[in-house]
């Protein structure tokens, strides 16, 4: 493959970069050089130790391994949506919806493109499915920790209008109706945004990698019109399901509205 | 008087504390019960308990005698009006308010409808189009009383309907309440203003220690 390659030293070289966000921090006050550099270090090491799991997944590709792959993704993006959600639910009861709304979003997104449109020959080949599932879990993370933001606020600042609807005869879907409409539409416009500036602005992190390694450019941009519509397909089916758990998690059986007790910001003992 | 709703022993118990503590209460068809009460010793909880709006740790209502729990919410609810103590409007304009209830079952509430019942709580029809987050605590008050009647419920429990009014208009609003109880509905109304509940003439209770205390029979 044709690609310049980066040698250690060179990496270490990037750091400067981190350093100089480090040092505005301090001149400005801004409070976060710790931040910057836990999440500089964090962020490298999670990268190199990824780079030698894909490096074994490639090499050894046992479906058990990249099953196992993809379920830690899964677990991390499901913690991670769940956690630290104002005004709802405690990160442990909101984990296995955070899990469920996911890991629906990202089978409809991915199981009829590798059926259909990138056929995978064996079916766990792990240079497709694992990042291209990467892309799809992160994006559903960050869609149904949207919806639960959102949906578990408009509750506690609606608290008394959603009660009068259910006191005048409206059913828990009724009630929140507007809330959770308005949660999963917001939920969903970043992706809606993305598809209207792709290529404009800027060109999508895996089509660069793509053409930078070797790939033709219209083979990259048809890939990355496949990523597009699968994200699109992510968001809409996990942001209506967060939208749909959250609003169970609202209601009693006898339809009473109940609202999650405020949760200290430690939440994450789970 | 056939029993319209009653309460049985509720008991609500939120983080440790006992709010209400067995409180009983029945309210019959055209009957009239005032509630009073300090404040913070629970009224506004039991009314919300006999509305099945909050989880009840232990204790029954019942609507003609059949336990709320067995009865659809929605049903239960469409026959109870409650307004609680600074009713919410709903987004809209005072029209989009009055027809919700109807609204909610896919019906539409006819617009001499929604005029009749703007009349009943003293509004008139030009209100119909002003936006329902504009109006004053009064009209708001008289708003969601409309709106609740707009279901035709059976008993109405009220949550200090006359706090935001000045002196004549809460008369007139008791008034109003009265005539609810004489059209054959029954009527619990809370108050901490001693002369409403007197002016309701009607049963007379003081919520104390989480229980009803009667204090005068009415007429
Ligand atoms: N969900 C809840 N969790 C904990 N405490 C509650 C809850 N709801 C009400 N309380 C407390 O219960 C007590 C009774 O409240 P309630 O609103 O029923 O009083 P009230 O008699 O209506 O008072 P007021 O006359 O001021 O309206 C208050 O101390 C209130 O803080
Ligand atoms: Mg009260």
């Amino acid at each position: 493959m044709s690609y310049l390659e980066i040698p250690l030293p060179r990496l270490v070289v990037t750091l400067g970069l981190v350093a100089l966000a480090i040092l505005a921090s301090r001149w400005k006050r801004l409070d976060l050089e710790r931040d910057l550099a836990w999440g500089a270090l964090r962020g490298a090491v999670q990268l190199l130790a990824i780079g030698h799991v894909l490096l074994l997944l490639f090499k050894h590709e046992r479906p058990e391994w990249v099953a196992l792959a993809i379920s830690g993704m899964l677990g991390v993006a499901a913690a991670t949506s769940a956690r630290r959600v104002e005004h709802g639910p405690s990160a442990r009861t909101l984990f296995p919806y955070a899990l469920l709304a996911i890991v629906l979003g990202s089978v409809v997104a991915l199981a009829p493109v590798f059926i259909f449109v990138v056929p995978l020959h064996p079916m766990y080949e792990a240079r497709y499915l694992v990042p291209i599932s990467g892309m799809m879990i992160a994006s559903a993370m960050n869609v149904v920790a949207q919806v639960f933001e959102r949906i578990f606020a408009a509750a506690h600042a609606h608290a008394g209008e959603i009660e009068q609807l259910l006191a005048l005869g409206a059913t828990p879907e009724q009630a929140l109706a507007r809330h959770v409409r308005a949660s999963v539409r917001a939920a969903m416009i970043p992706t809606i945004n993305s598809l209207l500036t792709v290529g404009l602005v800027a060109l999508p992190g895996m089509m660069t990698g793509q053409i930078v390694s070797g790939t033709a450019p219209e083979q990259a941009v048809r890939y990355q019109i496949v990523i597009l519509y699968q994200l699109v397909a992510v968001a809409a089916v996990s942001g209506v399901l967060a939208g749909e758990f959250g609003r169970r998690l609202l209601f009693t059986p006898h339809a009473q509205l109940r609202l999650p007790k405020r949760a200290p910001a430690s939440d994450m003992r789970a | 008087m056939p029993s319209a709703l009653e309460a049985r022993d509720i008991r609500v118990i939120r983080e440790g504390r006992t709010l209400v503590d067995g409180a009983s209460l029945v309210v019959s068809y055209g009957e009239k019960v005032a509630i009073a009460g300090p404040s913070g010793s629970g009224k506004s909880t039991f009314l919300r308990a006999m509305a099945t709006l909050i989880p009840i740790d232990s204790g029954h209502v019942l609507l003609d005698g059949v336990d709320a729990i067995a009865l659809p919410p929605t049903r239960f609810r469409t026959r109870i009006a409650y307004l609680p103590q600074a009713p919410p409007m709903l987004p809209g304009t005072v029209a989009d308010n009055v027809a919700a209830g109807p609204a909610l079952r896919g019906e539409t509430l006819a617009p001499e409808r929604q005029i009749e019942l703007l009349r009943a709580v003293g509004l008139d029809e030009a209100f119909l189009t002003r936006g329902a987050n504009e109006l004053s605590g009064g009209e708001r008050q008289r708003v969601a009383l409309a709106r609740a009647l707009a279901n035709e419920p059976k008993v109405l429990l009220l949550d200090e309907p006359t706090a935001a009014l000045d002196p004549e208009t809460a008369l007139q609003v008791i008034e109003l309440v009265r005539s609810m109880a004489t059209a054959g509905r029954g009527v619990v109304m809370v108050t901490h203003i001693a002369a409403h509940a007197e002016a309701l003439s009607g049963r007379r209770y003081v919520f104390q220690a989480g229980k009803l205390v009667a204090v005068a029979e009415g007429p």
